[in-house]
């Protein structure tokens, strides 16, 4: 079953792209990564997702109904963690999180505590006098104490130390092993890449590309440094399956993806003085999506 | 607020002192600049044409403070960018303007009611003569009406403002704005037509004074004016976009 299903969702600021034509689903019980650099869209995707502005074209449904119009009833069951974090300042955070809870039906006041306690987080301090990363802290409470079916991730670990970002993993995992759907929005792809299962990559509005993050990782792709020890064209290694080629005098690096044969058989055609095959980091992968796309 | 209506009280008690001297004093003043004080054609000595004075520095405290509450409570959540806080809680934007709005009027009811006992208190205690209560008390019924047009003008202002934070300037501009034109009708007779642009000349103090009454036209344009800016408080705060 689909928890969210966004299906060609755009918005215009006036003229300037918001998002363009979006449209992925998340399925009930996975951490969806939804991952691309600054500015490409995902805060604009997530506010739709939650009725703070409306669609230019395209609807979501969440839970099966239609996010806009039946968003004050599906809230219920979404926990929210925005990217930036602002709270009434003159409030002490314990105010904020009773008052966050008395929103919800299902919310156990109780857990407020085990959450502070898991965060590290003092719940009698004024929000005026916190830093970011506690604001961000209560974010994260704020959003996880009515048990949503659905948490919503909006750069949620920028601000936190490590330890503390560990904690939130654990936390999060814990929740998805409760039955919650996550979806986890963030430009850093090696925290999308320790939590998710999948991913929808996102540039410059449009989504350019749905993938499981273990085939990605693993099967597809394969990173070559190839330094040959006599001078080629510089598209000689640009076969069908190669990617982010440069050449560099004799250095030839790119990434490639289909049958190896293919490229050592290339490779054997020529005398070599050294030569690199390495997993590549998502980055690269994601890099390679960036530059195709662009 | 108290403290203007106790030192305003103060000084009534020197002015009914001096008697005839004062109306001697007055009636030499031009009516220009009576209008702009807005004595006009009040009688100052008596305590309630004194107390119409005064009733115009309410007005203007009152459409000051109903307004800008009305603009503040509507555009804050944006402006300490709390929005993303408050509206992606699970209720609809509607019933948050619906308490929005009922805080506002106990807010502005609470400030009506401080001034109508500070008033009735002080001219208590400086005004020997028969009491003037009831007049005090259709003054006030007058002063909430006018907080009630501009708080919703405020709200109104509020959710149709692109840029959140221009709201309570434009605000302010306005209230401003119909204080002036207001002030101009009393110096300019020719420009009372625009009486009705302004809610400071709904309800007049000296007519509600003389007459003991409510012209039922202001009436019924209070009526609409209330209920056409809530109407365009929900529509835009509805369709509107948060952002932080």
């Amino acid at each position: 079953m689909n928890v969210i299903e966004i299906n060609q969702l755009s918005k215009y600021y006036g003229k300037a792209r918001g998002i363009i034509d979006v449209s992925f689903d998340v399925q009930e019980g996975e951490i969806f990564g939804f991952i691309g650099p600054n500015g490409a869209g995902k805060s604009t995707t997530i506010r739709v997702l939650l009725a703070l502005i409306y669609p230019s074209s395209g609807s979501a449904r969440i839970f099966g109904q239609d996010c806009i119009k039946d968003g004050p009833e599906i809230r219920n069951y979404i926990g929210y963690l925005p990217a930036e974090v602002y709270y009434y300042d003159h409030m002490r955070v314990i105010d904020l999180l009773r008052y966050s809870a008395s929103f919800y039906r299902k919310a156990d006041k109780n857990r407020i505590y085990r959450l502070a306690e898991i965060m590290d987080l003092d719940l009698n301090r004024k929000i005026d006098d916190l830093s970011y990363g506690n604001k961000k802290k209560v974010g994260i409470i704020q959003g996880l104490i009515h048990q949503p079916r659905l948490i919503i991730l909006d750069e949620p670990t920028s601000g936190l130390d490590p330890l503390i970002q560990q904690e939130f993993f654990n936390l999060i995992r814990e929740e998805n092993q409760n039955g919650a759907t996550v979806l986890f929005s963030s430009h850093v792809l090696s925290e999308v890449q320790k939590l998710c299962s999948r991913v929808a990559i996102i540039k410059e509005g449009r989504i350019i590309g749905v993938e499981d993050i273990k085939a990605l990782h693993n099967n597809n792709y394969k990173k070559f440094k190839i330094q040959l020890a006599e001078t080629v064209s510089s598209d000689y290694f640009n076969i069908e399956g190669v990617a982010d080629l440069t050449v560099d005098e004799n250095n030839h690096t790119f990434l490639f993806k289909g049958d190896i044969n293919q490229m050592i058989a290339k490779i054997h055609d020529h005398r070599i003085s050294n030569l690199i095959v390495e997993e590549p980091a998502l980055e690269e992968i994601f890099m390679h999506y960036y530059e195709r796309e662009a | 607020m108290i403290f203007l209506i106790y030192m305003g009280m103060l000084k009534y008690t020197g002015f009914a002192g001096a008697g005839e001297s004062v109306t001697d004093l007055f009636d030499q003043i031009p009516a220009g600049v009576k209008s702009i004080l807005g004595i006009g054609e009040l009688d100052v000595t008596t305590i309630a044409g004194y107390y119409a004075v005064f009733y115009l520095y309410f007005m203007l405290l009152a459409g000051a403070h109903a307004i800008m509450l009305g603009a503040i409570i509507i555009s804050k959540e944006e402006r300490d960018k709390t929005g993303d806080f408050l509206f992606s809680r699970p209720v609809s934007r509607s019933r948050i303007i619906t308490s929005k709005l009922i805080a506002a009027l106990l807010n502005i009811i609470v400030f009506n009611l401080t001034t109508l006992f500070a008033s009735l208190v002080f001219i208590n205690i400086y005004h020997k003569g028969p009491a003037i209560t009831d007049i005090i008390i259709q003054l006030m019924v007058s002063l909430f009406i006018l907080q009630l047009i501009f708080m919703v003008v405020g709200t109104g202002i509020a959710s149709v403002t692109k840029n959140i934070k221009r709201a309570t300037s434009i605000s302010a501009g306005i209230l401003l704005t119909t204080f002036l034109i207001s002030a101009a009708i009393d110096l300019y007779d020719k420009i009372a037509f625009l009486k009705f642009i302004t809610p400071f000349q709904y309800f007049p103090a000296g007519e509600t004074i003389t007459t003991g009454g409510y012209s039922p036209s202001y009436l019924i344009i209070s009526f609409l004016l209330i209920i056409t800016f809530v109407i365009i408080t929900y529509r835009f705060t509805e369709k509107r976009d948060i952002y932080i």
